[in-house]
């Protein structure tokens, strides 16, 4: 079943949805050993079949799994890369703990990740494509312990290989759409930070046949603005919102042409934006004249799984409709 | 050249301390089990640092959910509301939200100062406060006032923590303002984080005192701002980007203060090189003629497992034996 995306502002989601209580379960069973791998994926479509149920009720034209099977972005695929053992228990806020993974070997790709979840929301999703998203390499290294590498570039340069692998799976079964997440980037803006990730986003994307997408979101990614503008991808994925559109000024200033993923919705606010708001930041972009809108991609700032499902539905749902009417204006 | 050491702040919560608190929250604990809970691994981290030869210890603040949700559940006029990421680091923090300018309902580190002090013994217990200037740039202001205005009010009232702390018999006051090593940092919030500073130090009495910042290297201009600040001691990560702080270090020195280096990582979990670290120690000790040394952590240990924020503590106590063996003697409360 074909589905015809938008040719301007075309709405999608930056990945993560909250986790849905079956999602939970599974992702508890299987770290207490009850359940194997191919259970645990059986278990979480379950999860994914509600959240591609939701993206369609609101109308949202590139979707995601939700992230539902992964626990957390990094650990997710630390758990399934060779080279990465469970770390030890580190906060990430209030009383909230993750394992922090360890690598504590050569880090290689073993067999595919998310395929199966991606192919799975692929058939339930009326024909709309399904986003294929993996966390980025300088993401794994920043937001892990390493034990064995003690060297950044040999260690991110591994990781870019093992994520090319999934990559080539991903499309290789029909992705056309390929997000590397990068939130931790814009954390630690330095040059050599951001020239770094590109050496790894070269092995990544060399050569492929999908949109390639990095997905960055708040800190100060204008520091590393100029450093970043010939990654080798077609889109950036970028939080606006919640940082009140500060980096549009410097996205002219630079000459941005590549596409981009326009953040209107904060999620990290529980307060769901008017269609009014968010059509109102899609005039902004306009005006800005930094893109036309078969260029810009209409979505939330960042994953909205710390949201009630309620609040995350609600606006997905404005936000297509401010995209909708934005299509008539522009 | 006396020098002596201390963790930067606050510890990661063990097991134990990780299920009472979330049953407590589940209602499944009552508050006295809880404090017993939290007493005993305050006592188990600062017997870590006293065996580990810690001059200046803490009680691990592992209670704290971050820096500042002590301050605003024990002050009116603020709550806790969203998540932000906290720095650098993959850990977020509630952001405070001002209504009006907070006013306190109770102190917090008073009636730790109590429990804890004697247990430090023969070290000092060490309290760390938020600095104003971070306190309100990573807050919401909804109260009509200035952020300066805001910043002072929340000064005034960490002036009054440290003065009970002092005398319920903290030894040692550290104020934290981890915004000022950040690159877009200004002069003038360096000039109002040290009025400030000052104004919070001032209540301390004759306790040692020091104005801490990490995550980052300050840059020059606002570091000169922060050399007229008047805490005995200056803190400075010199490992998270070492040719930055040393040049920093060298060129302009701590002034007359003593100088505070963190050198034990504790954003890593593998073994710190000793031997490189004195070597660093070294280096700014010729250049900067500090008449007394700090050795600290690089931030606050509760970035890391449970485990080896333990073994970082050793770390620590080890380093600053080695520096003291070349340069000087140990330092005492």
């Amino acid at each position: 079943m074909g589905y015809s995306v938008p040719r301007k502002f075309p709405t999608t989601v930056v990945g993560s949805y909250p986790k849905m209580p079956s999602a939970l379960e599974a992702i508890k069973r299987r770290r207490s050993g009850e359940i194997s791998e191919s259970e645990f994926n059986e278990m979480v479509k379950v999860a994914v079949r509600d959240v591609v149920e939701d993206h369609l009720w609101a109308g949202v034209d590139i979707i995601s799994d939700g992230e539902q099977a992964r626990e957390d972005m990094v650990v997710y695929f630390a758990e399934r890369f060779k080279g990465y053992s469970v770390g030890d228990w580190v906060r990430v806020f209030d009383n909230e703990y993750f394992r922090k993974p360890v690598v504590t070997g050569r880090v290689e790709w073993l067999r595919p990740i998310t395929v199966e979840l991606w192919e799975y929301a692929s058939s339930i999703s009326a024909g709309r494509p399904v986003k294929g998203i993996l966390t980025g390499p300088y993401t794994m290294i920043e937001w892990s312990f390493d034990l064995h590498y003690r060297d950044r570039r040999e260690l991110i340069l591994d990781l870019a290989k093992a994520i090319r692998r999934e990559v080539e799976e991903l499309v290789r079964r029909g992705a056309r759409y390929i997000q590397i997440d990068e939130p931790a980037l814009s954390t630690r803006p330095w040059r050599e930070d951001a020239e770094l990730l590109k050496e790894a986003l070269d092995i990544i994307f060399k050569g492929l046949e999908a949109k390639r997408i990095v997905h960055i979101c708040f800190g100060r990614l204008e520091r590393i603005l100029p450093y970043i503008l010939d990654y080798p991808v077609d889109q950036f994925d970028l939080e606006m919102k919640n940082s009140n559109f500060r980096l549009l000024p410097y996205l002219k200033e630079y000459g941005y042409n590549k596409e981009i993923g326009f953040g209107v919705v904060d999620v990290h606010s529980f307060q769901v934006e008017s269609v009014k708001e968010i059509k109102e930041a899609i005039d902004k972009l306009m005006k800005t004249d930094i893109v036309s809108p078969e260029k810009a991609y209409i979505d939330p700032d960042c994953g909205l799984k710390r949201l009630p499902r309620d609040i995350a539905k609600a606006k997905l749902k404005n936000m297509v409709e401010a995209a909708r009417q934005a299509r008539e204006e522009w | 050249m006396s020098v002596w050491a201390s963790p930067l702040g606050g510890y990661p919560r063990s097991r134990v301390v990780r299920r009472a608190l979330r049953d407590y929250e589940r209602g499944l604990l009552g508050y006295g089990e809880l404090e017993r809970v939290v007493g005993e691994a305050s006592s188990l981290i600062i017997g870590s640092q006293l065996s580990s030869g810690l001059t200046y210890v803490v009680d691990g603040m592992v209670d704290w959910h971050d820096i500042f949700r002590p301050f605003i559940e024990s002050w009116r006029n603020v709550t806790a509301s969203g998540l932000l990421r906290y720095f650098d680091n993959n850990f977020f923090y509630r952001i405070p939200v001002f209504t009006e300018k907070p006013e306190a309902s109770k102190l917090v580190w008073a009636p730790r100062v109590r429990r804890y002090a004697p247990l430090a013994e023969p070290s000092g217990l060490k309290i760390v406060v938020p600095g104003p200037v971070t306190f309100t740039s990573m807050s919401i202001n909804k109260t009509g006032y200035s952020n300066e205005e805001l910043a002072e009010a929340i000064a005034k009232l960490l002036a009054d923590e440290v003065k009970a702390a002092i005398e319920a018999g903290a030894s040692m006051v550290q104020v934290d303002e981890p915004m000022l090593a950040d690159h877009d940092a200004t002069r003038d919030e360096a000039l109002l984080a040290v009025e400030l500073v000052n104004s919070i130090v001032a209540s301390a009495g004759g306790a040692k005192t020091a104005l801490a910042l990490y995550f980052d290297v300050p840059r020059g201009e606002v570091y000169d701002a922060i050399l007229d600040v008047k805490a005995n001691c200056i803190s400075l990560d010199v490992v998270d980007a070492p040719e930055r702080a040393l040049k920093l270090i060298e060129s302009k020195g701590f002034s007359d203060h003593c100088g505070i280096l963190g050198l034990v990582n504790s954003r890593t979990i593998y073994d710190d090189p000793v031997d490189k670290l004195v070597e660093v120690a070294l280096r700014v000790a010729r250049s900067s003629k500090v008449g007394e040394m700090g050795v600290t952590t690089t931030t606050w240990l509760d970035l890391i497992p449970y485990s080896y924020s333990l073994r970082k503590t050793y770390l620590l106590g080890v380093l600053t034996l080695k520096i003291q063996e070349n340069v000087g003697v140990a330092g005492g409360v």
